[in-house]
Protein backbone atom coordinates (compact mmCIF):
# COMPACT_ATOMS: atom_id res chain seq x y z
CA UNK A 1 0.00 0.00 0.00
CA UNK A 2 0.98 3.42 -0.91
CA UNK A 3 0.63 6.34 1.56
CA UNK A 4 2.33 9.80 0.84
CA UNK A 5 4.66 8.22 -1.22
CA UNK A 6 6.23 5.76 1.37
CA UNK A 7 5.15 1.85 2.26
CA UNK A 8 3.40 1.31 4.97
CA UNK A 9 4.35 -1.92 6.86
CA UNK A 10 1.90 -4.27 7.33
CA UNK A 11 1.79 -3.09 11.87
CA UNK A 12 0.84 -0.10 10.42
CA UNK A 13 -1.94 -0.84 8.66
CA UNK A 14 -3.38 -3.56 11.28
CA UNK A 15 -2.29 -0.45 13.90
CA UNK A 16 -4.70 1.89 11.71
CA UNK A 17 -7.21 -0.17 11.37
CA UNK A 18 -7.49 -1.09 15.09
CA UNK A 19 -7.47 2.60 16.01
CA UNK A 20 -10.42 2.88 13.63
CA UNK A 21 -11.83 0.49 14.86
CA UNK A 22 -11.68 1.59 18.66
CA UNK A 23 -13.44 5.12 17.42
CA UNK A 24 -15.87 3.97 15.86
CA UNK A 25 -17.04 1.81 18.71
CA UNK A 26 -16.66 4.56 21.04
CA UNK A 27 -18.81 6.80 18.59
CA UNK A 28 -21.18 4.00 18.97
CA UNK A 29 -21.40 3.60 22.13
CA UNK A 30 -21.92 7.65 23.15
CA UNK A 31 -24.92 7.53 20.46
CA UNK A 32 -26.51 4.90 22.14
CA UNK A 33 -25.75 6.69 25.70
CA UNK A 34 -27.21 9.68 24.02
CA UNK A 35 -30.49 7.79 23.48
CA UNK A 36 -30.22 6.22 27.07
CA UNK A 37 -30.54 9.58 28.25
CA UNK A 38 -33.10 10.97 25.77
CA UNK A 39 -34.96 7.92 26.95
CA UNK A 40 -34.55 8.87 30.83
CA UNK A 41 -35.66 12.17 30.84
CA UNK A 42 -38.52 11.43 28.65
CA UNK A 43 -39.58 8.75 31.74
CA UNK A 44 -38.78 10.84 34.04
CA UNK A 45 -41.42 13.12 32.88
CA UNK A 46 -43.30 10.59 32.07
CA UNK A 47 -43.12 9.47 35.80
CA UNK A 48 -42.69 6.30 34.53
CA UNK A 49 -39.83 5.29 37.98
CA UNK A 50 -39.62 1.87 37.14
CA UNK A 51 -37.60 1.94 34.02
CA UNK A 52 -35.16 4.37 35.02
CA UNK A 53 -32.96 2.66 37.39
CA UNK A 54 -32.65 -0.16 34.16
CA UNK A 55 -31.58 2.96 31.85
CA UNK A 56 -29.06 4.08 34.35
CA UNK A 57 -27.47 0.72 34.47
CA UNK A 58 -27.23 0.48 30.80
CA UNK A 59 -25.88 4.06 30.83
CA UNK A 60 -22.73 2.56 33.31
CA UNK A 61 -22.78 -0.53 31.48
CA UNK A 62 -22.03 1.59 28.15
CA UNK A 63 -19.67 4.01 30.05
CA UNK A 64 -17.56 0.78 31.85
CA UNK A 65 -17.02 -0.60 28.21
CA UNK A 66 -15.69 3.02 26.93
CA UNK A 67 -13.58 2.73 29.54
CA UNK A 68 -11.90 -0.42 29.03
CA UNK A 69 -11.77 -0.01 25.48
CA UNK A 70 -9.81 3.24 26.09
CA UNK A 71 -7.80 2.54 29.04
CA UNK A 72 -7.36 -1.52 27.60
CA UNK A 73 -8.04 -2.55 23.90
CA UNK A 74 -4.96 -1.22 22.12
CA UNK A 75 -2.88 -2.20 19.27
CA UNK A 76 -1.01 -5.09 19.65
CA UNK A 77 1.87 -3.02 18.59
CA UNK A 78 2.40 -1.19 21.70
CA UNK A 79 3.28 -3.24 24.89
CA UNK A 80 2.77 -2.25 28.28
CA UNK A 81 5.73 -1.54 30.27
CA UNK A 82 5.76 -0.35 33.83
CA UNK A 83 5.65 3.30 32.69
CA UNK A 84 2.46 2.84 30.50
CA UNK A 85 2.35 1.92 27.10
CA UNK A 86 5.04 2.00 24.62
CA UNK A 87 5.36 1.54 20.88
CA UNK A 88 7.71 -1.65 19.88
CA UNK A 89 9.86 -1.60 16.62
CA UNK A 90 8.93 -4.35 14.16
CA UNK A 91 12.12 -6.93 14.90
CA UNK A 92 10.41 -6.94 18.40
CA UNK A 93 7.29 -8.60 17.64
CA UNK B 1 -15.92 36.13 -11.95
CA UNK B 2 -12.48 37.65 -12.34
CA UNK B 3 -13.04 40.08 -9.82
CA UNK B 4 -13.72 37.14 -7.83
CA UNK B 5 -10.45 35.16 -8.22
CA UNK B 6 -8.76 38.58 -7.90
CA UNK B 7 -9.49 38.82 -4.26
CA UNK B 8 -9.10 34.73 -3.57
CA UNK B 9 -5.69 35.71 -5.05
CA UNK B 10 -5.42 38.80 -2.50
CA UNK B 11 -6.76 36.90 0.42
CA UNK B 12 -4.35 34.06 -0.57
CA UNK B 13 -1.39 35.65 -0.85
CA UNK B 14 -1.64 38.04 2.47
CA UNK B 15 -2.05 35.01 4.39
CA UNK B 16 1.07 33.76 3.18
CA UNK B 17 3.01 36.76 3.65
CA UNK B 18 1.49 36.45 7.50
CA UNK B 19 2.77 33.09 7.51
CA UNK B 20 6.12 34.66 6.37
CA UNK B 21 6.32 37.38 8.36
CA UNK B 22 5.56 35.61 11.88
CA UNK B 23 8.35 32.69 10.99
CA UNK B 24 11.09 34.20 12.85
CA UNK B 25 8.91 34.37 16.17
CA UNK B 26 7.99 31.05 15.81
CA UNK B 27 10.71 29.94 16.79
CA UNK B 28 10.78 31.15 19.78
CA UNK B 29 6.82 30.67 20.51
CA UNK B 30 6.53 27.73 18.33
CA UNK B 31 2.69 28.18 17.61
CA UNK B 32 1.98 25.64 14.42
CA UNK B 33 -1.29 27.05 12.84
CA UNK B 34 -2.00 23.95 10.47
CA UNK B 35 -1.09 21.36 13.24
CA UNK B 36 -3.81 23.52 16.47
CA UNK B 37 -6.24 22.59 13.59
CA UNK B 38 -5.63 18.50 13.90
CA UNK B 39 -6.87 16.78 16.57
CA UNK B 40 -5.25 13.46 17.33
CA UNK B 41 -7.01 10.04 17.70
CA UNK B 42 -6.02 10.01 21.36
CA UNK B 43 -7.40 13.37 22.00
CA UNK B 44 -10.79 12.64 20.44
CA UNK B 45 -10.78 8.91 21.88
CA UNK B 46 -10.45 10.77 25.40
CA UNK B 47 -13.19 12.60 23.92
CA UNK B 48 -15.46 10.69 23.37
CA UNK B 49 -14.32 9.23 26.98
CA UNK B 50 -15.52 12.26 29.18
CA UNK B 51 -18.64 12.61 26.97
CA UNK B 52 -19.73 8.64 27.96
CA UNK B 53 -18.82 9.94 31.59
CA UNK B 54 -21.16 13.04 30.84
CA UNK B 55 -23.47 10.94 29.80
CA UNK B 56 -23.80 8.51 32.06
CA UNK B 57 -23.91 11.07 35.24
CA UNK B 58 -26.68 12.97 32.91
CA UNK B 59 -28.68 10.17 32.99
CA UNK B 60 -28.00 8.97 36.86
CA UNK B 61 -28.62 12.89 37.62
CA UNK B 62 -31.77 13.02 36.29
CA UNK B 63 -32.77 9.58 37.46
CA UNK B 64 -32.23 10.83 41.08
CA UNK B 65 -34.14 13.70 40.82
CA UNK B 66 -37.09 11.76 39.32
CA UNK B 67 -37.02 9.71 42.06
CA UNK B 68 -36.10 12.39 45.11
CA UNK B 69 -39.02 14.42 43.60
CA UNK B 70 -41.59 11.40 43.93
CA UNK B 71 -40.68 10.87 47.15
CA UNK B 72 -40.99 14.21 48.74
CA UNK B 73 -44.20 14.51 49.82
CA UNK B 74 -45.94 18.44 49.53
CA UNK B 75 -48.30 20.15 51.82
CA UNK B 76 -50.31 22.51 49.97
CA UNK B 77 -52.01 25.57 51.34
CA UNK B 78 -55.12 27.42 50.43
CA UNK B 79 -54.95 30.32 48.09
CA UNK B 80 -57.73 32.25 46.06
CA UNK B 81 -57.29 32.84 42.59
CA UNK B 82 -57.52 36.45 42.43
CA UNK B 83 -59.88 37.27 39.50
CA UNK B 84 -61.78 34.30 38.95
CA UNK B 85 -64.97 34.79 40.04
CA UNK B 86 -64.73 37.61 36.99
CA UNK B 87 -63.57 35.08 34.49
CA UNK B 88 -66.63 34.42 31.37
CA UNK B 89 -66.93 31.32 30.11
CA UNK B 90 -65.32 29.57 27.81
CA UNK B 91 -62.01 31.40 28.88
CA UNK B 92 -58.55 30.71 30.85
CA UNK B 93 -56.80 32.70 33.75
CA UNK B 94 -53.39 32.02 34.66
CA UNK B 95 -51.84 32.06 38.27
CA UNK B 96 -49.10 30.64 40.53
CA UNK B 97 -49.40 27.65 42.91
CA UNK B 98 -48.43 25.81 45.01
CA UNK B 99 -45.48 28.23 44.72
CA UNK B 100 -44.29 31.50 42.82
CA UNK B 101 -42.14 29.31 40.49
CA UNK B 102 -45.56 26.83 39.38
CA UNK B 103 -47.19 28.25 37.05
CA UNK B 104 -50.82 26.95 36.64
CA UNK B 105 -53.57 27.42 34.17
CA UNK B 106 -57.58 28.06 35.74
CA UNK B 107 -60.34 27.23 32.96
CA UNK B 108 -63.79 28.31 32.75
CA UNK B 109 -65.62 26.01 30.87
CA UNK B 110 -68.62 27.13 28.93
CA UNK B 111 -70.68 25.45 31.07
CA UNK B 112 -69.31 27.40 33.76
CA UNK B 113 -67.40 24.96 35.81
CA UNK B 114 -63.73 25.81 37.05
CA UNK B 115 -61.14 23.53 36.08
CA UNK B 116 -57.31 24.48 36.86
CA UNK B 117 -53.74 22.67 35.82
CA UNK B 118 -49.81 22.84 36.13
CA UNK B 119 -48.92 24.88 33.21
CA UNK B 120 -46.44 22.59 32.27
CA UNK B 121 -46.93 20.19 29.52
CA UNK B 122 -46.14 16.37 31.07
CA UNK B 123 -44.32 15.50 27.67
CA UNK B 124 -41.14 18.42 27.81
CA UNK B 125 -42.60 20.98 29.94
CA UNK B 126 -43.57 23.54 27.51
CA UNK B 127 -46.17 25.68 28.86
CA UNK B 128 -49.94 24.92 27.37
CA UNK B 129 -52.36 27.33 26.68
CA UNK B 130 -56.09 27.25 26.39
CA UNK B 131 -57.66 26.93 22.98
CA UNK B 132 -61.11 28.93 23.17
CA UNK B 133 -61.96 27.71 19.01
CA UNK B 134 -61.20 23.88 20.42
CA UNK B 135 -61.30 24.42 23.94
CA UNK B 136 -58.87 22.29 24.70
CA UNK B 137 -55.22 22.77 26.35
CA UNK B 138 -52.75 22.36 23.65
CA UNK B 139 -49.17 22.63 23.58
CA UNK B 140 -47.40 24.60 20.79
CA UNK B 141 -43.95 22.65 21.00
CA UNK B 142 -44.78 19.47 20.19
CA UNK B 143 -48.67 19.76 19.30
CA UNK B 144 -50.19 17.83 21.86
CA UNK B 145 -53.65 18.35 23.36
CA UNK B 146 -55.56 17.70 26.56
CA UNK B 147 -58.86 17.94 27.59
CA UNK B 148 -60.32 20.98 29.27
CA UNK B 149 -62.44 19.30 31.80
CA UNK B 150 -60.04 16.02 32.97
CA UNK B 151 -56.41 17.00 31.69
CA UNK B 152 -56.60 14.17 29.93
CA UNK B 153 -54.28 13.63 26.88
CA UNK B 154 -56.34 14.08 23.44
CA UNK B 155 -53.51 13.77 21.38
CA UNK B 156 -49.36 14.15 20.63
CA UNK B 157 -46.62 12.93 22.52
CA UNK B 158 -47.31 13.47 26.08
CA UNK B 159 -47.32 10.42 28.14
CA UNK B 160 -49.87 11.21 30.66
CA UNK B 161 -52.72 13.75 31.74
CA UNK B 162 -52.00 17.49 33.23
CA UNK B 163 -50.84 17.83 37.23
CA UNK B 164 -54.60 18.57 38.68
CA UNK B 165 -54.84 21.23 40.72
CA UNK B 166 -57.92 21.35 43.11
CA UNK B 167 -60.09 24.12 43.16
CA UNK B 168 -62.98 24.91 45.25
CA UNK B 169 -65.90 28.01 45.10
CA UNK B 170 -66.28 29.51 48.25
CA UNK B 171 -68.92 32.54 48.34
CA UNK B 172 -68.08 33.27 45.33
CA UNK B 173 -64.58 33.01 45.51
CA UNK B 174 -62.28 30.48 43.22
CA UNK B 175 -59.80 29.12 45.65
CA UNK B 176 -57.07 26.56 45.07
CA UNK B 177 -56.56 23.68 47.37
CA UNK B 178 -54.59 21.42 46.33
CA UNK B 179 -52.29 19.91 43.77
CA UNK B 180 -52.42 16.38 42.49
CA UNK B 181 -50.11 14.62 39.85
CA UNK B 182 -52.12 12.60 37.54
CA UNK B 183 -50.93 9.07 35.66
CA UNK B 184 -46.95 7.31 36.29
CA UNK B 185 -45.75 5.34 39.44
CA UNK B 186 -45.18 5.95 42.23
CA UNK B 187 -41.23 5.66 43.40
CA UNK B 188 -40.59 2.33 45.94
Amino acid sequence: MQANGKSERPSERHHAAVWQARLIMLVMINIAQLWILAATVDAALARHYAVLVPLVIASGVCFLITLSIIRWWRPISRRKTSTGYVRTSLKDQ
Amino acid sequence: MKKLNQTIERVLKDEDDVRTATAPYQAEFPYERDEEAQVTRREFCNFLGLTSAALFLGAGGFAAKAALDARSSESFTTAQIAGAEMLAPNSSLNFNYPSERDSAILIRTADGAYHAYGQKCTHLSCPVYYSRDHQRLECPCHEGAFDAATGNVLYGPPPRALDTIQVEVRDGQVWAVGRKTSGGEHAS
